[in-house]
């Protein structure tokens, strides 16, 4: 396992970035600029003739060294009669820059050709702009239904201005679960482990499906969006702009905090609003205590799922003084309700600063200790060396994100990539290692811990002065921008678009482990069903991840139900397999 | 196994679920598991659709810090084993199936405890497309747990409850207004004008709790002393405090007093 780590720089840059892209594109494929508009300094959206977007995607993803974080539809019918969609791309060699690919769709012919075939890593995003705007991606190799849920009718798409009340709720079409699950390089002779959707020591409900021969696991599929709240609705319906900031952390309980930055940075670029330095470095040192919690959380269940319990109640115990620090700044254990656009809510005083640098320090001692016994314990060796390995190459074309393309030799982290609140004057590394397994994911997030603690206590010690809020600014209609932070699972990237009634005409928000699922499958593939719940638990989306575990022998046509603990047992003991019986 | 059935709203083309049913025997049963539960309560959770927030402090509660195992509270991996079911999220349309087969898959007599602020009639999603708005919508519920999320204390102290260890300490208090009786005015020595400016400018520097608690106590100051010897007192206050960002906060609401009173004297 080779580390390589890349430190930040100061590096002064005045000027406008990413013309040149657009240049190149402009030469490459003369006929298939239509516009161009500049957001801010490192954003630049250009529209593409409909026919030409595939190609202008492949060509700034793979030639230009573009990675594809997010894309999206917007229903602009009300504004110029189309449908449009974009992609955004996170220029990343070279000129470090965001250039957003936009087309426009004729809602009389409402398809698109599709990306994916060039670019494996839009497949989710088509898949949704399928769902929530009835556009079709013409060739998508996978038309499978992905964010709406299975009893929903057909023909009605929540996104589209005006094709329903949001409160709308449609009789179920179904009683059942109708989704169809994919098993590419198996037969139908393999054995079916459905896991899920709900699960014992864990947060959000998901269905896998493992497909195996034996104890290896041949090819897998997962259902998702079992959780589909329609956030991004309840958004440009009901909330004012400052609410979402609120609404934005309860994307995820975990790292919410990084989504409401994500979400008011999208606001605070399109209108240009300059937030005071102030509140910048309280947003990071906020956003870095978070970090802390959550790599301990995903520490804690390593240990859990290589058969160290002991450590994971430690971890535990020592992340409640992560949660400490968030309750004395923010007052709340989750550093809920702190943001605003130009802002944040509260000030960091003396006794506070003093107190949190102590736990700080207490923290890190003893999580040093606890790496210690943990790295040492020759179980978690055996268990995460050369397991759930992610091919640098399929980590190219899905643009995975944080630990996961971090631990198989990507450096990317938009802190250093595209920084924003203060992290062009906070010292931040990006580590990344070379061997692409679970060990890698678990040695990435044990050195983020301890530099974001180092990061904390820098912040504290060197923090501006001045206010922590800014009113000086006013709302504009229809402008945009993108936002974009490094939540602790990898980068969440929002986009919104202000309306013409104190309310977002669109926000779009997309989560860190969005964009990490596509890739478990490869991860998967190739290794034993005991390292199953280990290698879903790498990507620190859900813990674990059963409640029961349902067998289906085909070629006997028998179903065999074995209790999750069973399973979870086997996970931890590998002895008495449960297939064996 | 019997699901629930839907009624339907007419003239909104909307649907509602209607509540799975608990009948007579089972519920006099229950309300006996609810009072003389001896033993150990095995609590199985069902996630319909929260953010984590809620799954999370749930871990916390049954780790090493909290730890509910201390009063027999264990979660278990099954429905089959459960005496309470821990319901959290707004019940999203996928999960309502999930949702109601570990429901029929527990043994009566159960205790069901709706979650967190989405648990409890499905928070801040209440009313969209995707949600059904709760989980007493789905299932009879017995008690709920509120909270965004709910910390690792109301988590035990709810659970507490459900066994009858504790019993639910309700208060409610009815207010009746007398005659003559108003809101309080803060500072009314202070001009109204001078005092909105100060705190303004207070929790635009320190946020919107101590910008407020450094303002009263600024304008206190103002209102005990007079205007000559507000600065010797504002230097004690600095001095006991010791912090310099309060002093940074201190000296700038200074400014703005003294820029207010130049400028009121303007305008009279």
């Amino acid at each position: 396992m080779t580390q390589s780590a890349e430190t930040t720089q100061n590096k002064p840059n005045n000027g406008d970035l990413g013309a040149q892209y657009v240049a190149d594109v402009r030469q490459r494929f003369p006929a298939a600029v239509i516009d161009e508009e500049r957001q801010t300094r490192d954003q630049l959206t250009i529209t593409v003739k409909l026919e030409y977007l595939p190609e202008v995607v492949e060509y700034l993803y793979y030639k230009k060294g573009g990675w594809l974080p997010v894309l999206f539809g917007n229903d602009e019918r009300t504004i110029h009669g189309n449908y449009a969609i974009y992609y955004a791309l996170s220029m990343e060699e070279g000129e470090k820059c965001w250039i957003v690919v936009r087309a426009l769709v004729d809602p009389a012919r409402p398809e698109f050709p599709s990306v994916t075939v060039k670019v494996p890593a839009a497949v989710w995003g088509e898949r949704e702009i399928r769902d929530m705007f009835g556009l079709t991606p013409a060739g998508i190799p996978d038309a499978r239904r992905l964010v709406l849920p299975d009893d929903w009718p057909e023909d009605l798409y929540p996104l589209r201005k005006d094709s329903m009340d949001y409160r709308q709720r449609p009789a179920p079409t179904t009683n059942s679960e109708t989704y169809s699950f994919v098993n590419d390089l198996g037969d139908s002779h393999n054995r079916i482990i459905p896991i899920g959707p709900m699960h014992v020591t864990s947060d959000e409900p998901g269905h896998f499906r493992l497909f195996v021969d034996g104890e290896n696991i041949v090819d897998a599929d997962y259902r998702m969006f079992y959780v589909h709240r329609g956030m991004e609705k309840t958004a440009e319906v009901r909330m004012g702009y400052h609410e979402i900031t609120f609404l934005a952390e309860r994307v995820c309980g975990i790292c919410g905090y990084a989504h409401s930055i994500a979400y008011a940075n999208t606001i605070e670029n399109a209108l240009d609003i300059k937030v005071p330095p102030r509140a910048q470095w309280i947003r990071t040192l906020l956003l870095e205590s978070e970090r802390l919690h959550s790599h301990l959380l995903n520490l804690g269940l390593v240990c859990h799922f290589s058969g160290f319990d002991s450590g994971f109640q430690q971890f535990f115990r020592v992340r409640e003084k992560s949660m400490t620090i968030a309750e004395m700044l923010t007052g709340s254990r989750k550093t809920y309700g702190l943001n605003l656009i130009g802002g944040i809510r509260r000030d960091i005083l003396e006794t506070a600063r003093k107190n949190t640098i102590a736990l700080l320090n207490e923290m890190e001692a003893e999580v040093i200790t606890l790496i210690d016994m943990l790295v040492n314990t020759t179980n978690f060796e055996q268990r995460t060396k050369g397991v759930g390995i992610l091919d640098r190459k399929v980590a190219r074309d899905y643009s995975p994100v944080g630990p996961m393309v971090r631990g198989s030799g990507f450096k990317r982290d938009v802190r250093l990539d595209h920084p924003y609140a203060a992290y062009a004057s906070v010292p931040v590394t990006a580590f990344s290692f070379d061997s692409g397994d679970i060990a890698a994911r678990v040695m990435v997030r044990v050195k983020e811990f301890f530099d974001s603690t180092a990061q904390c206590r820098y912040i504290l010690d060197n923090m501006p002065t001045g206010p922590v809020l800014t009113e000086d600014f006013a709302y504009k209609p229809y402008k945009y921008a993108l936002g974009h932070t490094e939540a602790p699972r990898g980068e969440d990237v929002h986009w919104s678009m202000t309306g013409n009634n104190q309310k977002v005409f669109r926000w779009r928000c997309r989560a860190a482990t969005y964009a990490n699922w596509p890739v478990l499958r490869y991860a998967l593939q190739g290794n034993t069903v005991s390292d199953a719940a280990l290698i879903i638990g790498s990507l620190d989306p859900c813990y674990s991840c059963t409640d029961r575990v349902t067998l289906v022998d085909v070629k006997k046509r028998k179903v065999t139900t074995v209790p999750y603990k069973d399973f979870e047992r086997y996970g931890i003991e590998r002895k008495r397999s449960p297939l064996a019986k | 196994m019997t699901m629930n059935s839907f009624k339907y709203i007419p003239g909104e083309s909307h649907y509602v679920p209607e509540q799975a049913g608990v009948d007579a025997a089972v519920a006099k049963f229950k309300t006996a598991l609810l009072h003389r539960l001896k033993r150990s309560a095995y609590v199985y959770r069902i996630d319909c659709g929260g953010c984590n927030g809620c799954e999370i402090e749930i871990f916390a509660s049954i780790t090493a810090i909290f730890d509910a195992e201390r009063f027999g509270i264990k979660v278990v991996p099954s429905p089959r084993h459960a005496d309470i079911l821990l319901f959290t999220g707004a019940v999203t349309r996928s999960m309502r199936m999930p949702a109601l087969r570990a429901f029929h898959g527990a043994p009566d007599p159960k205790i069901c405890v709706s979650y967190g602020a989405c648990g409890c009639g499905g928070g801040i999603f209440h009313d969209m497309y995707s949600v059904w708005g709760g989980s007493d919508k789905i299932v009879p519920i017995d008690l709920y747990i509120p909270g965004c999320p709910p910390t690792p204390q109301a988590t035990i102290y709810g659970l507490a409850v459900a066994l009858g260890l504790l019993e639910q300490k309700l208060k409610g208090k009815n207010h009746v207004e007398e005659e003559g009786e108003g809101a309080e005015l803060i500072h009314p020595q202070t001009p109204l004008d001078v005092r909105v400016r100060i705190e303004r400018q207070a929790r635009l520097l320190a946020g919107y709790k101590q910008g407020r608690e450094i303002s009263d106590r600024f304008v206190n100051l103002l209102e005990t002393h007079k205007l000559t010897s507000l600065k010797r007192h504002v230097q004690e206050w600095l001095e006991e405090e010791n912090d310099p960002r309060l002093k940074e906060i201190v000296g700038q609401l200074e400014k703005t007093l003294h820029a207010t009173l130049k400028g009121g004297s303007r305008s009279a």
